[in-house]
């Protein structure tokens, strides 16, 4: 039995602004979190690093360093959303990443966005778990429909991310990339894109 | 938007190659309006608005587009190849390289239509295939940057960097201007685990981007120099803690400690511009502070 995942809406909405952003080439990112006493990790936010190069390590190296621990958060898990509307697999660059991350925090998890998903209204999000050495899609219950262990915090997120794209709410959204551009773009809290009533 | 600033701002996109689909959608759709205006540039525009479209996919806007540019250059192979692009958009991979297959029967030299058909082949999975017909297009032109970039960008994919590496020095000679790619090369030698070359390679970066400038040392870094001094920063500091060994025999500068220092110094710089507010500043100085 695989523990309850909570996305929280913060961390949510910054995969889908960061997605949304750079619908022309891959993105990723890390997910931070806390894990209760009773097994279940709620993802409290999302750090977007790269959207340049996501095959290369060193600026993914940087950011992972830049922002670890600040938040008094663990480090839980990955996400990446590919170049291609179809493609959803995590190999074999994130698999790597995915794996570091689990050396840290046993239950990690992957998010792989699933373009034909996105925009439709529903969560466009593949989690992806470690089953011994190699990287899996989850095969339970439907992610995120009622009874999975993966689950958001508030059910309408996905149409209210939706509708905000729609509203080009996701424009000044910005990355590590971005930000070793213009030192003055805020990746680590993207307070200018990200609403601040969710 | 005014009709002046809409043609400027789409051949702004046009000469920097940027891939703008949804505005330039927008602006191009301001333009169609008034094409009777246009002349020469009106085609160009057509062009821009196709590929646009197919991007955000209003294949309505592209078929009308396509149609207007086969009308007017017939038996062109810039039109033949936007309409490989259309055929992608809905036709079965089959059906796409059995087109592509026919063009380049009629003209083996169409270096777009065999571009174009590596591509299908890459995104169907087929890698091996596209690295094979990827290797025989730079064999008849080895000029093609472009070419090289993506060799190097497919073999990274799927963990082959030292075959990258190849492929990016092959770049490097025909475009040694341009810091973009030593900065590319840098970052997979780092990736590749030889941080020597990697050390070696960001300096070049930043001896590209800051020696023109009157007095780099009082100006913080910025763009891609930033980057760069912060990867020097990362691998300087992990050749302090051990020596790797270095495929490429590229031999460790004497005094690290000193760029090493240089590097936490030009990287604070950029954080503490006056002026103009740097975000997440603590964190990075306590990254840069860690031994």
């Amino acid at each position: 039995m695989p523990p309850q995942y909570i996305v929280s809406a913060q961390a949510y909405v910054k995969i889908v602004f960061h997605t949304a952003k750079h619908p022309q080439s891959s993105a990723n990112g890390v997910l931070l979190g806390q894990e209760d006493s009773s097994g279940q990790i709620t993802i409290v936010d999302a750090i977007p690093l790269l959207h340049h190069w996501t095959s290369l390590s060193p600026m993914m190296e940087i950011g992972l360093d830049l922002h670890a621990e600040s938040l008094g958060l663990h480090l839980v898990g990955y996400y990446q959303a590919c170049e291609r509307v179809d493609d959803t697999a995590l190999a074999p660059v994130g698999e790597r990443v995915a794996e570091k991350i689990k050396s840290g925090f046993k239950d990690a998890v992957a998010f792989v966005i699933d373009g034909e998903k996105f925009g439709s209204g529903q969560v466009p999000l593949i989690p992806y778990v470690a089953q011994g050495a190699s990287w899996r899609p989850f095969s339970g219950t439907d992610p995120f429909s009622p009874g999975s262990p993966f689950q958001l915090s508030s059910a309408d997120l996905a149409q209210r991310s939706t509708s905000w794209i729609r509203d080009g709410r996701h424009n000044p959204f910005g990355d590590f990339d971005d930000h070793l551009e213009d030192v003055t773009i805020d990746w680590l809290r993207n307070t200018a894109s990200v609403p601040s009533d969710i | 938007m005014s009709l002046s600033s809409a043609l400027e701002q789409l051949a702004i996109y046009r000469a920097n190659n940027v891939r703008a689909s949804q505005e330039t959608f927008e602006h191009a759709s301001v333009i169609l309006k008034s094409a009777q205006q246009l002349g020469d540039d009106g085609w160009a525009v057509l062009e821009q608005l196709f590929l646009a479209s197919v991007d955000i996919g209003r294949l309505d806007v592209a078929d009308r587009c396509l149609k207007q540019l086969s009308d007017k250059f017939r038996d062109s192979p810039r039109v033949d190849v936007l309409a490989g692009i259309r055929m992608e958009a809905t036709e079965s991979t089959d059906v796409v390289l059995q087109y592509y297959g026919q063009l380049l029967e009629a003209d083996p030299a169409n270096a777009a239509v065999w571009k174009r058909k590596i591509s299908v082949l890459r995104r169907t999975g087929k890698i091996d295939k596209a690295v094979e017909e990827l290797s025989e297009l730079l064999d008849t032109f080895y000029t093609d940057v472009e070419g090289w970039l993506e060799l190097a960008d497919i073999y990274t994919t799927c963990n082959r960097y030292s075959a990258a590496l190849q492929a990016l020095s092959h770049a490097l000679l025909l475009a040694p201007q341009n810091p973009f790619y030593v900065l590319q090369f840098a970052e997979t030698a780092y990736t590749a685990g030889d941080l020597p070359l990697a050390l070696k390679t960001f300096l070049v970066v930043v001896d590209m981007c800051e020696r023109d400038l009157d007095s780099p040392a009082d100006k913080p870094p910025a763009g891609i120099s930033l980057r760069a001094w912060m990867g020097i920063k990362l691998s300087s500091r992990r050749l302090m803690v051990n020596s790797h060994p270095s495929p490429s025999n590229t031999v460790i500068p004497k005094n690290l400690h000193l760029i090493e220092e240089l590097a936490t110094e030009r990287v604070l710089a950029a954080y503490s511009s006056k002026g103009r507010k740097p975000e997440g500043r603590d964190v990075v100085v306590r990254w840069v502070g860690v031994a």
